[in-house]
């Protein structure tokens, strides 16, 4: 028995060991943790000078365009629209990068550091990209995608959300998004903390989340969350700086990135919370009803 | 908080063990793709939640860990694997003898449930100790001596019962 258990370690040890795996073992170890990134302060002058070029053409959508020509000038009207878009392609990948800017706005304050935080956050991006093309040796293909754009969520009397979103797709694929709300009529912009009277919402909200977890996993085996109470993974609970939005029939929706509440093949998941959980624990229904 | 520190011996202890990690996924699902693809997302967990980990003489059993986790996630998802209970899994197990009448201990092995297989794999492969495969798998060292016990036993049992087969098919 002891001899042939060595045998079968000396037959375990032989398994294969594919040539990628150290490639996909680097490229998990130095993917960036998905908390906030950073923005970046030393920009290239290449990049710099690039963004110069294109926002010359700023590229506002026809639609807004006629919109804003029909409309009396005293009124006001809040848009979003693509300020710039950056498009490079070699070495066997690509990126496509749309900032999305907020116009129409006349709290400026607000309206700036978003599209400072956009722009940034872009540039950021772009640099990343350039940068790991530059580290190729010659010859040597990149494999990566890279895009990012953004997409209106939700666009009505009282609320602008805006999602900006990266898919990063190298040995396999992630996306990461990042959300704004904005109250149009009182022009500010939207926090967790906002909208609810105390912090019990936080309890309440992850509670609920459990819940549709557990149930979505007992009605599709396919599905699976990282929810079972003795694993060390598993997802514990919202804080306040959780990604969420407003959808168009003012639900509160909780939004997660990939990987970060499920399993990869899981994608970025969402869940909406009903607002009857959430009543009692909100400062109104103007936002959420 | 996380500890960079912390992050950079888990990095070098990764990538110094990063065969022994894809060998140990591999043998869950048999196939080079989902391999790799449990070691990435191993490694991902690994530093998204390596502020757990108090103690770096720990970050080998830790690490083993997630790879059972992950890759036992990957089975659950591709044979949509219901969960039934360790003695209907045996039985059905045995039932797939007659199919296959030279199996050698290779065979016998693969024909335990998972859970018989895990520790077996981490004691004789990945030369762990008993106390660190209780630690890989959350339980207790006596339940895990009991178990690899069993595991032996059933090993036992199999491959006697595949020698008689094979003596019987000769006569």
């Amino acid at each position: 028995m002891e001899k042939k258990l060595k045998d079968l370690r000396e037959e375990y040890l032989k398994i294969p060991i594919p040539k990628e795996l150290n490639d996909v073992v680097q490229a998990a170890l130095n993917e960036k943790p998905r908390k906030k990134p950073r923005i970046g302060r030393n920009i290239l002058v290449s990049a710099a000078a690039a963004l110069l070029i294109v926002t010359a053409s700023v590229n506002i959508s026809p639609a807004a365009a006629k919109a804003m020509s029909d409309i009396p000038i005293v009124e006001k009207v809040i848009k979003v629209i693509t300020f710039v878009e950056w498009k490079e392609e070699a070495n066997n990948s690509s990126a496509v990068i749309k900032t999305p800017a907020i116009s129409g706005l006349e709290n400026k304050q607000l309206e700036d550091s978003l599209n400072d935080k956009y722009l940034s956050e872009s540039k950021q991006l772009y640099q990343e990209f350039t940068d790991s093309m530059s580290k190729l040796k010659e010859g040597e293909k990149g494999n990566i995608s890279v895009e990012s754009g953004y997409v209106i969520l939700t666009d009505n009397e009282t609320i602008l959300s805006v999602q900006r979103y990266t898919d990063t797709i190298s040995a396999s694929s992630s996306t990461e998004s990042q959300f704004d709300t904005v109250d149009k009529k009182n022009e500010v912009l939207l926090t967790l903390n906002s909208l609810f009277k105390d912090d019990r919402y936080l309890q309440v909200i992850s509670e609920n989340i459990k819940e549709q977890m557990k149930r979505q996993m007992a009605e599709d085996p396919e599905k699976i969350y990282w929810v079972e109470d003795d694993d060390f993974t598993a997802f514990k609970g919202i804080d306040e700086n959780q990604n969420f939005y407003i959808n168009e029939d003012g639900k509160l929706v909780i939004a997660f990135n990939s990987y970060e509440a499920a399993p990869g093949y899981m994608g970025a998941v969402e869940f909406i919370i009903p607002t009857k959980v959430l009543s009692d624990l909100l400062v109104g229904d103007q936002y959420i009803h | 908080m996380k500890n960079p520190e912390m992050n950079q011996l888990i990095a070098a202890r990764i990538t110094e063990r990063q065969e022994n990690l894809y060998r140990l996924a591999f043998y869950y699902v048999k196939n080079q793709e989902d391999a790799l693809d449990i070691v990435q997302e191993s490694i991902r967990k690994a530093l998204a939640s390596s502020s757990k980990i108090k103690d770096a003489a720990s970050i080998d059993s830790w690490l083993y860990k997630i790879i059972v986790r992950t890759a036992l996630d990957v089975l659950r998802k591709k044979k949509k694997l219901t969960v039934a209970d360790d003695e209907t899994i045996e039985y059905l197990r045995r039932g797939e003898e007659d199919h296959y009448p030279d199996l050698d201990l290779q065979k016998a092995l693969e024909g335990l449930s998972v859970k018989y297989k895990t520790v077996v794999v981490l004691r004789f492969f990945e030369d762990l100790k008993l106390d660190e495969i209780a630690e890989v798998l959350e339980e207790n060292v006596s339940t895990i001596k009991t178990r690899l016990y069993k595991a032996l036993q059933l090993l036992r049992i199999n491959m006697t019962e595949r020698e008689e087969t094979k003596r019987w098919k000769k006569n």
